[in-house]
């Protein structure tokens, strides 16, 4: 893969996270929903040999803060940190069967999670619904299939 | 090298968080980028077009007959109870010219906008309407329904505006006691359950179950008298200065479809 072809799979797989994050859903389900944005560029960091991850995962996190219209970095923090973590299993996660991958993905989500929840309460106060706790198990979940989905996305 | 290249981003989301929650530097240049990322809502707003448009064309000529006998009858109720209105608004009048009164009922101009299927920030309170820039519509325009105050307008971009509700933990809005006038701040609870708290009533202030609160127009930045919502619940402990004031929305905020823009200030 060219870095051009990298950065075409990068701006593809930006362009369904954020649709699929804009899609709206009843709020329990919205609230247990994955933060999207994680998996998908989880899958290119891990799929393809680009670099500049932590560049990549700014600019997103950022333009991700002002599609939902949050506060300016928060998910850009979350999800450079995030995707740190997954950038060291990278390795280990290439070879790993499908259940340690999603132990990983799971791993990640919960950093990310954490981060979240975290400038939410430094900036306006920590708006806290429990159900918000289940997002990293259902991206551990949805992982079979965001990988099938992009490994065809890719092709 | 690797640890510099994760410092350097991260550093940059926290001066971006600072400066964003402290200052509004950033706010052209966010309102730029949404311009730009609208395309995203329209694709994602697409399925329910179809499915409205569809519903339109393939609605049955005896349900919309039904339908338009519906808002007809409602149209009739209205004008009747706007002959009410009238008295009182020319009984208002003849008072305030015997008191030599400036005061006038506003009369604001509004827009109705369709509510759309667009989610945002999972932990807070918010809608997208089909109104934007290209409609006027404005920063800190109040939004209302046939119930009540919906909340405010945060954002806008050529096509789409975003609507932070009124039940939102980060919105403000200043009420008066439509019994007698007391004053308080309404702020957002974590969901729309637990409605909203009324802050800064002092402790000795007559206000009771059941009481409406209405927007007091204070600060010029929202039109006076429209609806928020009813007491449910006063707490009087005397450890605290101020009391603690439950409000539930009068306006359900699952159940929108259609919102109406104020688009005058307090007058």
């Amino acid at each position: 893969m060219t870095n051009s072809n990298h950065f075409f799979l990068l701006v593809k797989i930006s362009i369904i996270a954020f649709i699929t994050g804009a899609i709206s859903l009843p709020f329990s389900l919205e609230l247990a929903s994955p933060f999207w944005l994680l998996p998908f560029f989880s899958y290119w960091v891990i799929y393809s040999n680009g670099k500049n991850f932590y560049t990549a995962a700014f600019i997103l996190g950022i333009l991700l803060d002002i599609i939902e219209g949050g506060t300016l970095g928060q998910n850009a923090v979350a999800l450079v940190l995030s995707s740190a973590f997954i950038l060291n299993v990278k390795k280990s996660f290439f070879v790993s069967n499908l259940t340690t991958q999603q132990v990983y993905i799971f791993l990640g989500s919960i950093i990310y999670l954490i981060i979240f929840l975290l400038v939410q309460q430094l900036t306006q106060g920590l708006n806290f619904e429990w159900l918000i706790l289940l997002s990293p198990f259902t991206s551990a979940i949805l992982w079979p299939l965001i990988r099938y989905l992009l490994a065809k996305l890719k092709q | 090298m690797r640890l510099l290249k994760l410092f350097v981003p991260v550093l940059l989301s926290i001066i971006l968080i600072v400066l964003d929650t402290r200052f509004s530097y950033l706010d052209n240049f966010k309102k730029f980028t949404l311009t730009l990322l609208s395309p995203i809502y329209v694709i994602v707003d697409l399925p329910s077009q179809v499915i409205n448009w569809v519903n339109d064309k393939g609605a049955d000529n005896e349900i919309l007959i039904g339908e338009n006998d519906y808002l007809k009858s409602q149209l009739i109720e209205l004008k009747a109870r706007l002959q009410t209105y009238n008295n009182l608004a020319l009984e208002n009048q003849k008072i305030s010219e015997l008191l030599d009164s400036s005061y006038e009922i506003p009369n604001h101009d509004v827009l109705l906008a369709r509510v759309k299927s667009i989610s945002q920030s999972r932990l807070s309170n918010k809608i997208v309407i089909d109104k934007g820039l290209n409609d006027e519509v404005a920063l800190s325009q109040l939004v209302v329904a046939s119930n009540g105050v919906v909340g405010q307008v945060i954002q806008v971009t050529p096509l789409f505006s975003t609507v932070r509700l009124i039940t939102d933990p980060t919105q403000f809005m200043p009420v008066k006691n439509a019994r007698n006038g007391i004053r308080g701040i309404t702020k957002g609870m974590a969901s729309n359950e637990k409605g909203m708290i009324v802050e800064y009533v002092p402790l000795d202030s007559d206000v009771k179950v059941g009481d409406l609160f209405l927007t007091s127009g204070i600060g010029n930045s929202y039109p006076s008298g429209y609806l928020v919502g009813r007491v449910t619940s006063i707490d009087d402990s005397l450890d605290a200065s101020f009391l603690s004031i439950t409000l539930q929305p009068s306006q359900n905020m699952n159940k929108l479809e259609m919102v109406l823009i104020i688009k005058g200030k307090n007058d």
